[in-house]
């Protein structure tokens, strides 16, 4: 499988939902497989909120793979030997792209939290001028897991003729109240960490790794379902000469321990804040009158919506109220509902059923 | 679904209509309803292998219980729903029927006809008869609520369904002389337009 890694400049400016023009941004891309000569190829995979550009094989020097791995690459689900795969960490991110960490030009400081607030949408219109920078007039596939399906949901929306497939997967059209309650309190960890400085940390040198840690330990125990939890940890104790903190007693304990501290090694803070309130205000029917239908009815792409049956994080019932309105609206949906080990991040790994429908739907033709 | 059957729904079926099919299968039928009638057309099904069918024909389906997912499509703007050798299966097919009359304007439905003199003769030598409408062995079989033509035709006047259109086919799926005039005997299966 042929890679790319390219950080891509983009000159203009760009005009935020938010109301906030950025005047010039990067992205960092990689992707997979070769564009074909009439670049009809293409598929657009976007990442969860904590995941990044790097979605499939593994880089020199790494131990993991791409966090889409099992479904990415030569003679896989989506096939790198007949798709091209497009994948990005999105604008507001810390894995190369134009976000907190990067120095404002303004200032020759990072940005920190001053980072002006990126929505889906905003992500949507960064990945349409990538897009045109690849000279691709329209994706074979949209897809994505999560807040990943999010976007994809969003591009069949905003841009209607540009998108053939949208596969949007553990994912919904606007995430529930326990959902935002969950990242609030994330937040408010990260934000009470005394080194968190309201988001100015990096000018002072400094890092709320702690908070982060214990902001994604929480966040984990959302993306595993309790049947997964128990049966891959039980109530086994730690192996006392192999412990993260001298308090740990259970095997889950310090598997969230290292998890976390893993996770704060590499993200940033504010990053994290600002892909939560991303998901948070995501709701691509509020500009049609909070009416999905009204919202879905201009969209031409194909939708599969796949949900996971132990996903608590976004329940089966929210792809299904998609689909619903989707057939009122009369587009082309396919709603699939597959059993999933994992809980939420289901999503992220191989399994017979799913594999089929997404390889089915990003090979079928009418 | 044979050719004789399906050429009868695509007849029935206006153009552009908007279709839910309840069992759609594979998708084969809404996938020609697309192609000769640009229909716009969804699926209820509830078995992996025939959803992952549909997807590949370019279907759109939706995974569900019919059972228990018709009255979530009330309201869609559905023209016509369709129902194809489905409602025997069903737990409580009058309900059923009932609500399959709300989703839609009109509704086709066909079933297997147990009157069938092949099946009463099968019956008549002590075992469960076996049909090519009704193949499955009695162990595995997903009927639950078999009937003749005369029960469910007297279902439809004790509900006041009102039957616009019947056809009904022989064992060899065509329109008979035979199966017409004594259809409870020697049709093998029956169409009817109901709304």
């Amino acid at each position: 499988m042929k890679i790319v890694s390219e950080k891509i400049s983009f000159k203009d400016s760009l005009a935020l939902q938010s109301g906030d023009v950025l005047s010039g941004f990067e992205l960092m891309t990689e992707t997979y497989g070769e564009l074909n000569s009439d670049k009809t190829n293409a598929v657009l995979v976007c990442h969860a909120f904590s995941g990044n550009h790097h979605a499939a094989g593994i880089k020199d020097g790494e131990k993991k793979p791409g966090w889409w791995d099992e479904i990415i690459g030569d003679g896989k689900t989506i096939d790198t030997k007949k798709f091209f795969v497009v994948s990005l960490n999105n604008l507001g991110g810390c894995h190369g792209s134009s976000g907190p960490t990067s120095v404002a030009v303004h200032s020759g400081q990072p940005y920190g939290a001053s980072f002006p607030e990126v929505s889906v949408r905003d992500w949507v219109e960064t990945q349409k001028l990538l897009a045109d920078h690849f000279g691709i007039d329209c994706w074979e596939m949209v897809a994505g897991g999560s807040l990943g399906g999010m976007q994809a949901l969003q591009w069949a929306v905003s841009y209607p003729s540009r998108i053939k497939k949208a596969a949007i997967i553990a994912a919904s059209s606007k995430i529930s109240t326990q959902n935002i309650a969950l990242n609030e309190v994330a937040r408010e960890i990260i934000k009470k960490d005394e080194s968190f400085h309201n988001g100015d940390y990096l000018a002072k040198g400094e890092s709320p790794k702690k908070g982060l840690k214990a902001a994604r330990m929480l966040g984990h125990i959302t993306y595993l379902s309790e049947s997964n939890m128990s049966k891959r940890f039980g109530r086994k104790l730690q192996d006392p000469e192999n412990k993260m903190d001298a308090d740990v007693n259970y095997e889950v304990e310090n598997y969230l321990q290292y998890k976390g501290e893993q996770f704060a090694k590499t993200f940033d803070a504010n990053s994290y804040i600002l892909m939560t309130k991303a998901m948070d205000s995501f709701d691509p029917a509020k500009g049609f009158d909070n009416d999905l239908v009204a919202c879905l009815q201009n969209a031409q792409a194909k939708l599969l919506i796949a949900s996971f049956d132990s996903d608590w994080l976004f329940p089966k019932e929210y792809g299904l109220d998609i689909q619903m309105s989707a057939i009122k609206a009369g587009i082309n949906s396919t709603y699939i509902e597959l059993e999933g080990d994992y809980g939420h991040d289901s999503f992220l790994f191989h399994s017979d059923r799913y594999s089929a429908a997404l390889k089915n739907f990003l090979n079928s033709n009418e | 679904m044979n050719n004789q059957l399906q050429s009868i729904v695509l007849d029935w079926i206006p153009n552009q209509s908007k279709v839910v099919d309840f069992g759609c299968g594979d998708g084969t039928l809404l996938k020609i309803l697309a192609e000769k009638k640009s229909a716009i057309g969804y699926g209820v099904e509830i078995d992996g292998e025939k959803i992952n069918a549909c997807i590949t024909n370019g279907v759109s389906v939706i995974q569900q219980d019919i059972d228990a997912g018709i009255q979530n499509y009330k309201d869609m703007g559905f023209d016509v729903a369709i129902m194809a050798s489905s409602i025997q299966c069903l737990r409580r097919p009058k309900n059923a029927m009932k609500n399959i009359l709300k989703v839609a304007n009109e509704c086709v439905i066909t079933l297997p006809n147990f009157g069938n003199w092949e099946l009463r003769l099968g019956l008549l030598k002590g075992k469960m008869p076996s049909s090519a409408q009704l193949p499955a062995k009695w162990y595995e079989t997903k009927n639950l609520h078999l009937c003749t033509i005369a029960d469910f035709e007297d279902l439809c006047a004790e509900e006041s369904f009102n039957i616009k259109k019947k056809v009904y086919l022989n064992s060899r799926g065509s329109s008979s002389w035979l199966a017409n005039t004594f259809p409870n005997l020697f049709a093998a299966e029956a169409v009817y337009l109901i709304g």
